[in-house]
């Protein structure tokens, strides 16, 4: 019934004068289990579907939704998006949709009928995670444990209709030993085979551990052993940074640094909307292109900003398959691994900081990349390659392709991080970064 | 709306063996509309309804929503939820809620002009006037980014203690991102407008004059701004930075919920423990309220989503820590009623302890008062990078727009000066508030999933004394 409402819009809408349709059926079923010390705060369930249409009239870009999936309710759409359509002024910047039909590769391990089937099981899964953190001698623990199973149907008004469903888990805990002295990690997959609970149990419990009594240390340049989970951070800004939207916008340090040097040779990233088990990995972007993969920053090179059909046009290039009709965005954000493991990267440090989580990274100036992100959870200083004690309340005061181009060393192992502070999945190893600028409240 | 999906919904939790149940049968119509640096990007409009139900099972909390508003959809959900709460509850938390009064009500906040009367041409033109300020003002200002929406929300809550509140509120919203340039230096500034209110909010706002004015001071800002003082200095703070301090420093720690850990592994805890109220953190004139009632403000209500009346609290009276903000389950923790801070987003999200519009209380100073007793100091009329740590201690502001004082005189534009500085050296430091009240819009970020919530912060000015500025 719905996909013949969105066949009954999409036939409608192009008999109205619409140039351009898109019509996008989403149907998504995603459960949650929230605890907080040791216990299970509430449970949530959300179902929800979602028909969205996007029309170009004559260059009038306009959007609407249906969650009522009657004819009377689609009629009266048609009728009110063209109206709406008459009453705005055109887009003369916009170059239209891809032309369809394409032929699409799946995902793999993108769909796990083990999640799906899940339902109650998550409360067994959080409970374990929880068991874990707590004989790791956690003395307090809170997080989230979720699941998604998620389908798209899409048609466009060139020849695509496209279909394909996703699953996805994902496991939050922040251990505390007291107050001051917690750790926190996360796990992210597209199959329950891939959650990394056990670890993100553990490591939060074993690092909290280590954080009791932190003291403070001096503002200045410390070399940075980044965790994935606050490295990820990072990651992201730079994925983001590569949309052109965000460029246009005034919100990317990369405006105007095609094929200039942004980060260390060693740095190596790509945005892959193809990627085995990634969370954002899906086989057509929103236009119906099949997904690529991107190379964002090839040996430390920026290469490519991302594209949609539109925004490819006017810039004499290519679509990245990013759509996004009017922003295109970063599907899976990989930096690529290097070969250190963790305790190597911290014996490269004379006098540094291992730093395990951030947030509230705010910029003071988008395109030059000036900002500011605040560690939380355990901190340590490192002397002479080893870790020596807890410290706390530090900030990094720094700018955003600084820290990239003083990337020194990259981990072996990396983490797939989205969490409730990080929209966009990224792909990341720890790594270590020189001389990063370390300011603290002034007294 | 469908009032009986509503109460059906209520009554299958309570036959499940809900101790306790209330729902939120929400729609919602919006509009949007958004210039990138002239060009219109999209317009759109949406009606979004749906359902969230809370339920209490064995002590333990349930949360469902959906969009699919037909009863066998509904009952399923919650069948769903029920055998899922049987469950949990062997490892669940006692949830229990304090006993609160019975609510019938009905309001609606009055719009002089109907958003729905206002037809999409008007939004846009009302951007493109402001487009037009920009760049008629002689000023680079090569990004350009503005956006406006609006919405009404109809709302109806029922819970199964007998309270049925139906609400109508309408808001519209203006955000900006602008980035100035001089010869190879660029600035950049963001701010946000809301109201609940009609379309007449806009012309209070008077934003094509405001932008102008804003990009011109930038611009003067790069073109001869100095680097700031050092040593120990004063500091006057506009009613922008004073709103956002109080909304991080002296609001969000004193949120029940993070202070007994509900919210530890998202937006953090507090510096707050339950046994500090009446302890001193500020100066005596230092007073920081949350007040959901104010007359248009941009998180106004009348009741909360759970059904308790809304008033003032007073987070920090005359410098001593007075109230933490309560849902009730965490007033029920100590032994209290709720003040009525349970806010969601929308119906697909739970209600969770939020602010509303967080404000410190005004002084009997003019600005010009506390300007004129400063021998060396900075103003700092607005900011662009902020942030603070997750117990609310250490908060960092950095200003756009700042001016230097000397010997009691505003004189030139003073470069990105920067406020980083402990909770407890803020409050203590303020020795005198004007009477210049402003209020300021935003959207707090919370939970997880996140709920960014329409708030208002703000307040007069305020001088804070012989302090060091960062580095």
């Amino acid at each position: 019934m719905k996909r013949e409402i969105a066949r009954y819009l999409m036939k409608e809408f192009q008999k109205k004068g619409a140039d351009d349709v898109v019509v996008c059926l989403t149907e998504d079923t995603s459960s949650q289990i929230k605890f907080s010390n040791n216990l299970i705060s509430a449970t949530q369930d959300w179902r929800a579907d979602d028909l969205s249409v996007f029309a170009s009239i004559k260059k009038k870009l306009v959007t609407t939704s249906i969650k009522d999936f009657s004819k009377k309710a689609a009629d009266d759409t048609i009728k009110d998006l063209i109206k709406f359509a008459k009453s705005v002024e055109p887009s003369k910047e916009y170059e239209g949709i891809a032309d369809g039909p394409f032929k699409y590769n799946s995902i793999q391990d993108g769909y796990d009928k083990k999640i799906k089937d899940m339902d109650g099981g998550i409360v067994d899964l959080t409970r374990k995670g929880i068991n874990i953190a707590l004989e790791n001698g956690a003395k307090r623990t809170a997080g989230v444990t979720e699941t998604h199973i998620n389908n798209v149907f899409l048609l466009t008004s060139n020849g695509v209709e496209a279909e394909e469903k996703a699953t996805k888990v994902y496991f939050s805990i922040r251990s505390f030993m007291d107050k001051y002295a917690s750790a926190h990690y996360v796990s992210n997959s597209r199959m329950l085979k891939d959650l990394r609970l056990k670890e993100a149990a553990e490591n939060s419990a074993l690092v909290a551990k280590k954080a009791k009594n932190p003291t403070t240390c001096r503002p200045g340049l410390y070399d940075v052993v980044f965790e994935p989970l606050p490295f990820a951070n990072l990651v992201e800004q730079m994925g983001t940074c590569s949309s052109i939207f965000y460029v246009e916008a005034g919100l990317s340090c990369l405006s105007g640094k095609l094929g200039t040097k942004i980060a260390d040779e060693q740095v190596n990233i790509t945005d892959d909307g193809t990627l085995k088990g990634g969370m954002n990995s899906a086989r057509f972007d929103a236009e119906g292109v099949p997904t690529k993969v991107n190379k964002v920053v090839e040996d430390g090179i920026f290469k490519t900003y991302l594209h949609n059909t539109s925004t490819a046009k006017r810039h004499d290039t290519v679509t990245t398959a990013n759509a996004g009709i009017i922003t295109p965005l970063p599907y899976n954000t990989v930096l690529k691994k290097g070969n250190y493991k963790k305790e190597e990267l911290l014996q490269g440090v004379k006098r540094g900081l291992l730093v395990t989580n951030v947030w509230y990274t705010r910029f003071q100036n988008y395109e030059t990349g000036d900002f500011s992100t605040i560690p939380r959870d355990a901190v340590f200083l490192i002397e002479n390659g080893k870790i020596k004690h807890p410290v706390k309340d530090l900030r990094i005061t720094e700018n955003l392709i600084n820290v990239f181009k003083n990337v020194a060393a990259i981990g072996n192992d990396p983490w797939q991080i989205r969490s409730w502070d990080m929209e966009l999945p990224v792909i990341t190893p720890a790594t270590l970064v020189k001389n990063v600028r370390i300011t603290k409240s002034v007294e | 709306m469908d009032f009986e999906l509503a109460e059906f919904a209520l009554k299958k939790a309570t036959t499940l063996g809900a101790s306790y149940a209330d729902v939120r049968l929400e729609s919602t119509t919006a509009n949007g509309f958004l210039l990138k640096n002239g060009v219109p990007q999209i317009s759109g409009f949406d009606k979004i309804s749906g359902l969230g139900l809370r339920l209490i099972i064995n002590g333990t909390l349930g949360f469902v929503s959906t969009n699919e508003l037909e009863k066998n959809k509904i009952k399923e959900l919650i069948e769903r939820s029920a055998k899922k709460l049987n469950s949990a509850s062997k490892i669940g938390e006692n949830v229990k809620l304090s006993e609160e009064t019975t609510a019938v009500a009905n309001y609606e906040v009055k719009q002089k002009v109907k958003l729905a009367d206002i037809s999409p041409k008007e939004k846009l033109d009302a951007l493109f006037d402001i487009e037009k300020g920009i760049v008629k003002s002689g000023v680079d200002v090569p990004g350009r980014y503005l956006s406006l929406s609006d919405n009404v929300t109809e709302k109806y809550f029922v819970n199964s203690e007998g309270s049925k509140i139906f609400s109508k509120i309408p808001r519209v919203e203006y955000f900006y991102f602008l980035t100035i340039k001089n010869g190879e230096q660029t600035a950049q500034r963001y701010w946000q407008y809301g109201k609940t209110a009609g379309f007449e909010a806009l012309k209070g706002w008077n934003l094509p004059e405001t932008m102008t004015r804003e990009v011109k001071a930038m611009q003067k800002n790069l073109q001869i701004g100095i680097k700031p003082p050092k040593g120990k200095i004063d500091v006057v703070a506009a009613p922008q930075v004073v709103g956002i301090m109080v909304h991080e420093s002296g609001g969000h720690p004193y949120e029940a919920d993070r202070i007994y850990g509900r919210e530890a592994a998202q937006a953090g805890e507090s510096f707050i423990t339950k046994d500090m109220m009446g302890k001193r953190i500020g100066s005596d004139v230092v007073n920081v309220v949350d007040d959901p009632t104010l007359k248009n403000s941009y998180g106004y209500y009348l009741y909360d989503e759970e059904g308790v009346a809304a008033r003032r609290k007073y987070m920090i009276k005359e410098g001593i820590m007075t109230e933490l903000m309560h849902n009730r389950e965490t007033a029920n923790v100590i032994g209290l009623k709720s003040n009525g801070s349970a806010r969601a987003t929308s119906y697909d999200r739970e209600a969770i302890v939020r602010m509303s519009n967080t404000l410190m209380l005004p002084g009997d100073h003019t600005e010009e008062e506390l300007i004129e007793d400063v021998k060396l100091g900075i103003y700092m009329k607005n900011f662009m990078e902020w942030n603070i740590d997750d117990k609310r201690v250490h908060q960092k502001y950095v200003g756009a727009e700042a001016y230097l004082i000397k010997n009691g005189r505003i004189e030139g534009p003073v470069s990105k000066p920067i406020l980083e500085m402990s909770t407890q050296m803020l409050y203590k430091s303020i020795d005198a508030v004007g009477k210049n009240s402003e209020y300021h819009a935003g959207s707090c970020g919370k939970a997880e999933p996140m709920q960014a919530i329409p708030v208002w912060f703000g307040g007069p000015s305020i001088r804070i004394k012989n302090v060091r500025l960062g580095e």
